[in-house]
């Protein structure tokens, strides 16, 4: 005989421990005694650290006065920001003139507005603008800053890069509110949507031509006035040497990559040797070869400013770092993808062009990204070989007569500021590798 | 079978070899190698006949002789024998690589057992640890090296008390002192049997060795453990401290004392040092934690499961089964990181500490000239250091590589 309890016994609640706050808090800071007194010693730390810098950065700091003695009789303990705060404009711009800094800004706000469709979904041919920002947006960029006569040159780039812009700009603006691209609206504008695709093709070339000589024209009486690289400085002399940098880095690391991998053993032996160079000494022994050294290479008379010679310098070594990224996106790519690719007939540069470059590049973005990363930080060292860009403000504030011997608290703010921007990007390229993975994993 | 045979002959006729020269693959491939190595040598002989003419215009001295020259200026921190006026150029060379590989060689081990503990602490299980661990790998990697170095070098071992004030980092025993000039130490100085104290030491690490490997193979045969650990300490501090007892204590201690505006006696190590030393070590250790926890993680949660179910402890889990196999994953970051910390070491030209690139690169460059001897001096010495790790790093891959199938 059996009893048989014909009600459902109702499920107990899971215990204390594993569900409330205080569950929470036994899991993760109380599990056993040693974590209890780990737990105690970090509330600590942190207690003391951020006292101390609540105290000293916020409650007892200056941020307006004079000059530094006067910081001190407000307040002995605190930190004096009003130096910071009063030479703002100089770690941000360096001596640039004040009233051409709209140049400066709108260079900037111009490269947001060139790549933010990027970041647009519904906008097509993204290849075609992120390759107009690479090559033609540093020209127009570059005028901006450097001001001056246009020599002819300059002038078709310049021309060039601005109906670039506004191409880019009507394209974008078409792509997010209807879908479509810049071409086809303009096509269909024009009544032409039937005509042969040589017709519709001879037809935008002409508005492109049209465009140009109208462009040109315009563009023939502005100018700029000079603004000489001595007076570049501060946030923006940094952002300028490491985005050359950074743009010509890529290119001249897929070609090494693709040297040292090369079949062809001179030319495998010259580009790995290159890359080794470069990648065995320090940055900072780079930079004295450029600035002592440069001068004796080059024809006599031929001078280049510190300015270039550095630029040359971080870019030859920035491309040695990115060549290595390059190699290892080249080497996740399977065997398979080279021999499918030569199946097909393909040869070496259809084979590295459309098939294994595209995957590689995919592959590599977060790691270029962080590439940027140790580039922007460390550009920081042109201010050793006397060039004033961000940490050579920082440190001049010190030496400025009003704020003799005032060197915490710039550094700490360089640092906040340095902090902030690199913190954000490898957070970035965090998401990019997850985002850009999501198809891999299933 | 035979016809077989003579069908596959007949349908294995060569085709007929046309040789079309352009488009013949060895020529083409000859074509692009002489092409580039063409380029190449002519952009060097370029560059050299240009830079040999600009030397002669300029009156510029060139060869190695300079290296035996005296040199007419002084180093504050040196560990050979240098008097300005009597030393060399050539001294002056080795006195910036040994500055150099000090910093570095401390900064490395120093790093390496910060970096393990925070990359460690970075996946407790104590959340509040694990995230103290995060913000300071964060705040350390985000900022750069250059600016923290300087940041110590101004903002921490500027501010120290003056020598009067000297803070006695031994709680009042007074045989070391800290202030604004550097860090002062007692030093030992050995006596007459010293030496025999250190030979007991060498054999003492000897022992250990041999007990190390007598012990693994009785637990091979018989099972039994044998306490290693406890008997290796006990002979490494017993065997010389009896020595050293032995010969009478043959160890003196120089200690610094206040002598004048400055201590004397004792080792000197100039704020320069310590800021780069320090912050060398809080940078690196930073980026070494991250390659330690990525290494950790790479370990498949299998093998500690299959550990777990073998009935090993969690430690023994983790040093026998986690730690050996992530170490395949941590060593080669760590081996570049390393190489890393030499090359940095050379931004101690912006605090002034006497490094090779400081002392002989830009020093001297300016003192004596010759510029292309020195900085190839100068790259030559860091690319030898770095070819050295790298042929360390490879030799260590090829050990612990995976045997793959």
């Amino acid at each position: 005989m059996a009893i048989v309890n014909g009600e459902k016994t109702a499920a107990r609640s899971a215990p204390l421990t594993e569900t409330s706050f205080i569950g929470w808090l036994h899991k993760n800071l109380f599990s056993s005694w040693i974590n209890a007194i780990l737990t105690v010693v970090s509330i600590y730390i942190i207690y003391v650290a951020v006292k101390g810098i609540w105290v000293w950065g916020v409650e007892e700091a200056v941020w307006v006065a004079e000059n530094r003695r006067e910081c001190f009789k407000i307040s002995k303990d605190g930190a004096c920001w009003a130096g910071v705060i009063q030479w703002l404009e100089n770690i941000f711009y360096g001596r640039y003139p004040r009233p051409e800094l709209w140049r400066v800004n709108l260079g900037g706000l111009l490269l947001v507005v060139w790549m933010a469709p990027l970041w647009l979904p519904r906008v097509k041919n993204k290849i075609f603008i992120g390759l107009s920002t690479v090559f033609l947006y540093p020209f127009l960029a570059g005028y901006l800053f450097a001001g001056g006569d246009k020599g002819i040159f300059m002038q078709v780039v310049v021309s060039g890069a601005i109906i670039c812009l506004i191409g880019n700009t009507l394209h974008t603006i078409i792509g997010v509110f209807s879908g479509g691209g810049l071409p086809e609206n303009l096509t269909r504008l024009l009544g032409k949507t039937d005509a042969s695709d040589q017709n519709q093709r001879n037809t935008l070339l002409a508005i492109l031509a049209a465009a140009f000589v109208v462009v040109f024209l315009l563009q023939m009486g502005w100018t700029v006035e000079v603004v000489p690289w001595t007076k570049w400085g501060g946030m923006f002399l940094t952002l300028v040497i490491s985005g050359i940098g950074i743009t010509s880095a890529l290119p001249g690391g897929i070609i090494l990559a693709l040297g040292r991998r090369s079949r062809l053993p001179v030319i495998r032996v010259l580009s790995t040797s290159f890359i080794e160079l470069f990648r065995s000494v320090p940055l900072i022994t780079i930079l004295f070869m450029a600035t002592t050294m440069f001068p004796l290479f080059m024809p006599e008379g031929f001078v280049l400013n510190k300015l270039v010679q550095v630029t040359i310098a971080v870019c030859l070594f920035s491309a040695c770092y990115m060549a290595e990224t390059v190699r290892a996106g080249l080497q996740a790519i399977p065997m398979g993808q080279y021999e499918a690719a030569h199946t097909i007939g393909l040869g070496y540069w259809g084979t590295m062009g459309l098939v294994v470059m595209p995957q590689a590049l995919k592959h590599m973005i977060p790691n270029i990204v962080g590439s940027f990363i140790g580039l922007l930080k460390d550009t920081t060292l042109v201010s050793i070989i006397g060039l004033f860009d961000i940490l050579g403000m920082l440190r001049s504030i010190s030496q400025d007569v009003p704020w003799r011997g005032l060197h915490k608290e710039p550094l700490l703010f360089g640092a906040l500021l340095f902090f902030i921007i690199c913190f954000i990007m490898s957070k970035y390229s965090r998401h990019l590798e997850v985002k850009l993975s999501a198809g891999a994993n299933r | 079978m035979a016809i077989r045979g003579t069908h596959d002959a007949s349908a294995r006729v060569k085709p007929k070899e046309s040789f079309d020269f352009l488009h013949d693959e060895r020529v083409r491939s000859a074509f692009y190698q002489l092409l580039t190595a063409g380029v190449v040598g002519w952009l060097i002989w370029y560059l050299v006949t240009n830079t040999a003419h600009n030397l002669e215009v300029r009156g510029m001295n060139t060869g190695f002789g300079f290296l035996s020259a005296t040199a007419g200026f002084d180093t504050d921190f040196k560990l050979l024998e240098y008097e300005p006026g009597v030393g060399t150029y050539g001294r002056i060379f080795l006195i910036g690589c040994i500055n150099t590989l000090l910093v570095s060689f401390l900064a490395i081990i120093a790093s390496t057992i910060l970096g393990f503990a925070v990359g460690v602490l970075r996946l407790s299980s104590n959340w509040l640890v694990a995230r103290l661990a995060l913000a300071y790998v964060e705040i350390i990697r985000n900022t750069p090296l250059l600016l923290q170095i300087i940041f110590w070098y101004v903002g921490v071992f500027a501010l120290l008390p003056r020598v009067k004030q000297s803070l006695d980092l031994s709680a009042g025993a007074e045989v070391a002192f800290l202030n604004n000039r550097g860090l002062y130490t007692a030093w030992p100085i050995p006596g007459d049997f010293f030496w025999m104290s250190i030979v007991a030491f060498v054999i003492a690490v000897i022992g250990v060795f041999v007990l190390k490997r007598w012990a693994h193979k009785r637990q091979d045969d018989t099972g039994q453990q044998f306490p290693t650990v406890t008997a290796s300490l006990a002979l490494l501090f017993i065997l010389p401290g009896m020595v050293f007892l032995a010969t009478g204590s043959p160890l003196d201690w120089d200690v610094p004392t206040l002598q004048g505006f400055n201590f004397a006696g004792g080792a000197a190590l100039p704020p320069a040092f310590l800021a780069l030393l320090i912050a060398l070590t809080i940078y690196h250790a930073a980026h070494l934690a991250e390659s330690v926890r990525a290494g950790i993680l790479s370990v498949n949660k299998g093998q500690t499961e299959a550990a777990l179910a073998l009935g090993l402890r969690p430690s023994r889990a983790m040093t026998l089964i986690i730690i050996p196999q992530a170490m395949r994953a941590i060593v080669p970051p760590m081996i570049s990181l390393w190489m890393n910390v030499v090359k940095n070491s050379s931004l101690a030209i912006a605090i002034g500490y006497s490094d090779v690139v400081a002392l002989f690169m830009q020093t001297a460059l300016n003192q004596a000239g010759y510029a292309v001897e020195m900085v190839g001096m100068t790259m030559a010495f860091y690319m030898f250091i770095s070819l050295s790790i790298s042929g360390l790093l490879n030799i260590y891959n090829k050990r612990v590589q995976l045997v793959e199938r």
